[in-house]
């Protein structure tokens, strides 16, 4: 792998780790509203998948996956306006936190039924099998969205249709407070997809950069051929609760202890060597400089609320 | 589909076979399977696919068999569909058809009228044409339209009504209600089927098309009840569902003193739709129940 591969994805996980504690403070300090969800632990994953495509292609993340906004060339500015609810952020103030997407760079904002966005991918996957283009359109599912009869449907068309549509499979070991046995009988998830849905699938240590990384491109390189729908499920463990409210205290010390030494951003770094020190320094300032530019962004206008519920109203 | 190549269908037995209602017939044979798409059982998958392909700039059409089985796609429909331009500045230029309506002794699965369960969500546009030249003019609107638009069709009007096709300019704009009939004693307001049977009326009766339910045309509810000063609301959804709400809020709110009457609701009782005839044409508005009902409404 390229060395500037490398410290891009040191850089886009770091983003979002600095990012993320920058905001949990915000929202401690209430300059945050809402909840605040965070990747703590797979910011692997959602940095190689950004990583992982091309101009073009499309990409519809998930709460834990703010790397990936990143990687396709979301500002952080705009990220931070979105949480910090802003007039002229992604959301224009309407939607909070991750929730969001920005049409120019390629991403679909987030909906809270998770699983719904696996059918919306595989349509924009099959809008570019249509017309030929050589685009690739990736989405995440946890545990969770894989009990969700959108999921089956969505997984169900891609192999039917045989669209350039990436599953990305985040098993991190919850859903919420539910753990995944708790969820499904076989927590494989790779072997079930492509068991079930004849979908080719991986199942890759997903705190590990640059083996994600591989697993994924390779994934996406293959859609674009015309090899159809592709998998990577990526194992990881999610490093906090669900959300700022929920302090995990249920998940068992064996489990976290076992994740001990997978911090996925020490990994990298160790393997980076000295020069990961020069990127620390340059987030840090980047994260501040693009908090500073957001907090000075405008507050929305409670009167221009009702404007854009329509693309043509009538 | 031939002036517009994003156009595109999705939807159960809609290719080869031509649809349950036949409303896709000749279409696979002329535009072939990547353009009249044969989907798997999966409404809540299709819709959501159509949204995506949205996304990427396609026009597509979905076909629900049964208007029914909105309920299947709702999540799709009102969650996604609904909220993403107004968050995100994604517009989503999809259109819903779906056949709707009773008197084909459908039941409770197959008879249905549910245009109301999206009748008041912002970003969603509610299309029930009742006649053919609408059914022409609003179908080409609303595929030309850039926000998410279900389509209701009466199932009964697919044989009922016959006439030639319109010319392929005919456009019917959408969000605008049409005096389909004048009169000066009383509004029928209604849309769909309810046209047709409100034509059969011998009283002096204005009779006003909605065709388009949410957003509806206040301004023509108004206009006609200012003329009239009785109302009459038809509608085949049950009476605590559908428009009828909506109107009735709307003459209450800004039409008070434009009524020398209460305003009068003919709709089915708040029931499932039965299945035994004898049951469906007692549920169904009929020119019989319309006539009564109008009766009372003038005598009042």
């Amino acid at each position: 792998m390229p060395t500037d591969t490398r410290l891009e994805l040191f850089r886009l996980m770091l983003l979002q780790r600095t990012f993320e504690e920058r905001t949990w403070a915000l929202y401690r300090q209430g300059r945050i509203s809402g909840s605040m969800y965070d990747g703590l632990g797979q910011e692997a994953v959602a940095a190689a998948a950004g990583l992982a495509l091309e101009d073009g292609d499309v990409v519809a993340p998930l709460n834990r996956e703010l790397a990936t906004h990143f990687a396709r060339g979301v500002t952080v500015a705009d990220a931070f306006r979105n949480f910090l609810g802003r007039g002229d952020g992604p959301t224009f103030g309407r939607d909070g936190n991750m929730h969001f997407g920005v049409p120019a760079r390629g991403v679909f904002p987030l909906v809270s039924m998770l699983g719904n966005l696996c059918p919306v991918v595989v349509g924009a996957a099959l809008a570019f099998k249509r017309r030929g283009e050589p685009h690739v359109a990736l989405t995440f599912l946890g545990e969770g969205a894989f009990s969700v009869g959108d999921v089956h449907e969505g997984l169900n068309l891609a192999g039917v249709w045989q669209v350039p549509a990436v599953f990305i499979l985040q098993s991190n070991g919850y859903s919420y407070s539910t753990p995944s046995s708790a969820q499904m009988v076989n927590t494989h998830l790779a072997e079930r997809i492509q068991g079930g849905w004849s979908i080719p699938a991986v199942r890759v240590d997903g705190t590990d950069a640059l083996v994600a990384f591989d697993a994924i491109k390779a994934a996406v390189e293959r859609a674009r051929a015309g090899e159809g729908p592709q998998a990577v499920e990526c194992v990881t463990l999610r490093g906090h609760g669900h959300a700022a409210h929920d302090d995990a205290s249920y998940v068992p010390a064996e489990l976290r202890a076992s994740f001990a030494g997978r911090d996925p951003i020490e990994r990298l770094a160790a393997e980076i060597g000295p020069g990961a020190e020069v990127v620390r320094v340059a987030v840090v300032e980047e994260i501040s400089a693009a908090l500073a530019e957001a907090e000075a962004s405008p507050a929305p206008d409670p009167a221009a609320m009702e404007r854009g519920i329509y693309a043509s109203p009538l | 589909m031939r002036s517009d190549e994003r156009v595109f269908l999705l939807g159960e037995d809609i290719g080869h076979y031509g649809g349950a209602f036949g409303v896709t017939a000749g279409l696979f044979e002329e535009f072939g399977a990547h353009r009249v798409m044969d989907t798997p059982i999966v409404e809540e998958g299709f819709v959501g696919a159509a949204i995506g392909a949205a996304w990427q700039g396609e026009r597509p059409v979905v076909e629900l068999q049964f208007a029914d089985f909105a309920s299947c796609p709702f999540d799709m429909i009102v969650t996604v569909a609904a909220k993403t331009h107004w968050r995100s500045g994604i517009a989503v230029p999809i259109v819903i058809r779906a056949p709707n309506g009773g008197g084909v002794r459908g039941g409770p699965f197959h008879a249905s009228s549910p245009e109301g369960w999206f009748v008041g969500v912002p970003g969603l546009k509610v299309v029930c044409p009742g006649t053919i030249e609408d059914a022409y003019g609003l179908l080409r609107s609303a595929i030309e339209d850039d926000d998410p638009v279900l389509f209701f069709e009466h199932k009964a009007l697919y044989r009922k009504l016959k006439g030639s096709k319109p010319a392929e300019e005919t456009r019917t704009p959408l969000g605008r209600a049409r005096v389909v009939r004048s009169g000066s004693d009383a509004t029928v307001i209604t849309y769909g089927a309810g046209v047709e049977l409100a034509l059969g009326l011998e009283h002096d009766v204005e009779i006003l098309d909605l065709r388009t339910l949410w957003p509806f045309d206040h301004e023509a509810v108004l206009e006609s009840v200012g003329r009239t000063s009785r109302a009459l609301v038809l509608q085949e959804p049950a009476r605590s569902s559908g428009v009828a709400g909506h109107i009735l809020a709307l003459l209450a709110s800004e039409g008070f003193e434009l009524l020398d009457a209460p305003p009068v609701v003919l709709a089915p009782p708040d029931t499932p739709v039965p299945f035994a005839p004898e049951l469906e044409d007692a549920y169904l508005p009929s020119a019989r129940t319309l006539n009564a009902a109008i009766e009372d409404l003038l005598a009042y």
